[in-house]
């Protein structure tokens, strides 16, 4: 490979090999710069670089001198660093996405005109109606939502997307309130697929219905602790990859539901962080379900 | 030149005379361009060849930009960049060859990089005083990585959904920070993530690149056209005749096995071992680099030939054999579809991380009995024959006119399939009269030499 510029050999003196050799036809690439400086390139437009001022006789007081300009240098630096201090809060314009305040409000939870949807397509779910939005069942709704479901349903962004769905008959789900809901994200936190559910899987005691189709991490429906009887563990993981997941990142991020009077769902403002809401396609603490979204949802704590 | 007014200048050479002295104050003049008079290998000047199809990149990718919509929804189908993609592939006017040339120079650029820097490696031009270009070197190489990942995650298929996944996953796996190193980089959602990549890829990454380029170039590089001319339309070439189809839109519930591009299957590979997604997917490959960064400083000594440097030529065997190892385990998904997806992907680490240290133990083996085989091997060096010319004059000219003629019968063949919309042959004649240039360019350089 690099035969062209070999010398024949010569390991002998290690002084032979520095020598440079003898100005090729072509220069090289990258010149040499190897051992000896003494033809410097004949470039007689820049002037030659000026010869290093001489340092014999050091100045009398020379650490005194020294030592003001360092600290002449130090200022110089403190100054600097204090210039670009007020920037780094800036970095906040990259998380504008989910921090900038406002862009999350209180929605009704209507589901995405599609036909996936089946009965409930279209409509604002409401937890009174047992027959178009049954136990076991699921609705992709958006949120945040554009404010026109037709341009909501054509949105592919599943970023924006959440399955909502009500809990089978044995967990509560017929109960007429907010609690018989959960709305799962649909960005799987492993690798972004979109989760489906499957209520054929709604047996006791796994509830896998909310199964990834990339991977087959499955994210389980809240369970009943043994001890208090009360729901738990919402949208972790209990299977595939997403469930060897270091904590937090292992269990699916979900949205805060309340019904109002009429019993119309509604989507809560979400905290997008991991003791509250979860972070979409990042993950979230799992108790966070019975310490925040359920006592919500069942009016016992303001969102 | 300026110096012989008795010459007779006629006023082009005027004109381009005086704009040379013009441009002899500009940063442009402070690198020495040298036209070899004869063929040199372009091992030498691969870093000139990256940069020229770098330049093909910012051409095409501008033109590209025009059609391309950075966007998910709004324009009446499911994702906008897929869509607009395949308007440019299968619509727009020559639309489908600059998409090819675009993605082929792509492929050239990473490889022409790896290339680049292998041979001034084994050369030991990386040393002694040239560790900053180097440096350089392996940031630029790294970016051009990123700037090939971030391009054909535009494309919004179903590839670009698994390079979008695993970076994304990545960038998640980071400890402590990477909930928030994903949301600054990625945003959150696809629709952020189109739009910040493509900020990134068209803008940001290359401006970064061209910063960097100007550290990293030399003061004397080497253009050689018939060379430059040559390697461009074999780009072209290669694109007509391997053309890359867009593919299959990409839908999260819907996904299909897909494998990366062939320079991310390592990563792949690495990540399908199932240990921890930040150890294999970032401190594997960021220790390749890391030794890439170190070695210059490392390898102090004063010898440049790889065959005096027997610890450091080994070791450079020993990455190549390893990223050939990991990147064709990233290519290979067990065939057995009644396997669950999860398994079908699984690299088993047993017999990876074997196969490596195999590969490491084979490699300094092997290069080290090579050498002390060319050692004992005394070289017969022979005297050069003096080099009679090939070509007569009334060659050169019958060879000029049937090059030329050459050119004018493949214009026309590319003007007739244009019309046609043969895309693939258009693009195919078109490189092969960028080559028959290289060859006229080629020629005319070797007739100087000739007497007469």
């Amino acid at each position: 490979m690099v035969e062209d510029k070999e010398s024949p050999p010569s390991q002998q003196t290690p002084s032979e090999a520095e020598k440079k050799p003898a100005p090729p036809v072509v220069p090289p690439a990258r010149p040499q710069t190897s051992a000896a400086p003494a033809a410097p390139p004949p470039r007689p437009v820049i002037p030659p670089p000026r010869p290093p001022a001489p340092v014999q006789a050091p100045p009398p007081a020379p650490p005194k001198a020294t030592g003001r300009r360092t600290f002449l240098k130090a200022l110089v630096a403190i100054g600097a660093a204090l210039s670009i201090t007020p920037f780094i809060p800036w970095g906040n314009f990259l998380l504008s996405s989910v921090t900038s305040s406002g862009a999350y409000k209180r929605q009704q939870a209507q589901a995405d005109n599609i036909p996936a949807n089946g009965a409930g397509a279209g409509k604002v779910i409401n937890v009174n109606d047992l027959t178009t939005f049954p136990p076991n069942g699921s609705w992709l709704v958006t949120y945040p939502s554009s404010g026109d479901n037709a341009l909501d349903s054509q949105n592919p962004d599943t970023f924006l997307k959440f399955k909502v769905i009500r809990l089978p008959t044995e967990l509560g789900g017929s109960d007429k309130d907010a609690a018989s809901f959960v709305a799962y994200s649909e960005v799987c936190v492993h690798l972004w697929c979109s989760p489906g559910y499957d209520p054929q899987k709604s047996t006791n005691p796994a509830y896998e219905t909310y199964q990834c189709p990339c991977h087959g991490s499955i994210y389980q429906l809240p369970t009943k602790d043994p001890q208090t009887g009360g729901l738990v563990d919402a949208g972790k993981a209990i299977a595939g990859p997403a469930s060897l997941q270091a904590f937090p990142t292992n269990a699916i991020p979900m949205l805060t539901l309340t019904a109002d009077p009429n019993g119309d769902l509604y989507i809560e403002p979400p905290v997008f962080d991991v003791e509250h809401n979860g972070v979409i396609g990042y993950g979230r603490d799992y108790a966070s379900y019975q310490n925040y979204i359920l006592p919500v949802a069942q009016g016992k704590q303001e969102p | 030149m300026s110096q012989q007014p008795k010459e007779r200048k006629n006023v082009v050479v005027r004109l381009y005379d005086w704009i040379k002295d013009g441009l002899e104050r500009t940063v442009y003049m402070g690198v020495q361009y040298t036209y070899p008079k004869r063929f040199v290998s372009p091992l030498g000047y691969l870093g000139v060849l990256t940069g020229i199809v770098f330049l093909v990149l910012g051409v095409t990718g501008g033109l590209l930009m025009i059609y391309y919509q950075p966007t998910l929804s709004g324009c009446g189908s499911l994702t906008c960049a897929f869509a607009s993609i395949e308007r440019i592939n299968n619509t727009v006017p020559f639309g489908w060859l600059l998409r090819n040339i675009h993605y082929t120079a792509s492929n050239a650029m990473v490889l022409l990089a790896i290339l680049h820097m292998y041979y001034q490696y084994f050369s030991g031009r990386f040393k002694i005083k040239n560790e900053v270009l180097w440096v350089t070197g392996v940031i630029l190489g790294i970016i051009t990585g990123v700037e090939a990942f971030s391009g054909y995650d535009l494309l919004f298929n179903q590839r670009a959904g698994l390079a979008i996944e695993i970076g994304s996953s990545l960038a998640n796996a980071s400890p402590l920070v990477g909930g928030t190193l994903r949301l600054a980089t990625f945003g959150a959602g696809f629709t952020d993530f189109v739009l910040r990549l493509y900020a990134a890829h068209v803008f940001i990454l290359p401006m970064v690149m061209l910063i960097l380029v100007f550290i990293h170039f030399p003061r004397y590089l080497v253009f050689d056209l018939p060379v430059i001319s040559t390697v461009v339309g074999g780009l072209f070439l290669v694109a007509a005749i391997f053309p890359v189809a867009v593919g299959v839109g990409y839908s999260p519930s819907n996904p299909q096995l897909t494998i990366p591009e062939w320079y991310l299957t390592g990563i792949y590979a690495l990540l399908r071992t199932e240990f921890d997604k930040f150890v294999m997917g970032g401190l594997m490959p960021a220790l390749l680099f890391l030794m890439a960064i170190v070695v210059p400083f490392v390898d102090t000594s004063k010898k440049l030939n790889w065959k005096d440097r027997p610890f450091f030529t080994a070791l450079g065997i020993t990455t190549i054999a390893q990223i050939l190892i990991t990147t064709a385990w990233g290519f290979y998904i067990n065939p057995d579809t009644n396997l669950p997806t999860l398994s079908r992907l699984f690299v088993d680490p047993s017999l990876y991380f074997s196969s490596m240290l195999g590969v490491t133990v084979l490699s300094f083996m092997l290069t080290y009995a090579f050498l002390r085989y060319l050692k004992a091997k005394e070289r017969v060096r022979r005297a050069a024959a003096p080099m009679s010319p090939l070509l007569t004059k009334k060659w050169v000219f019958i060879i000029f006119l049937m090059l030329i003629g050459a050119q004018l019968a493949l214009n026309f063949f590319a003007w007739t399939a244009a019309l046609t919309n043969l895309n693939a042959m258009t693009l195919f004649d078109v490189g092969a009269i960028l080559v028959t240039f290289g060859v006229i360019a080629h020629l005319y350089r070797y007739s100087q030499s000739l007497p007469f």
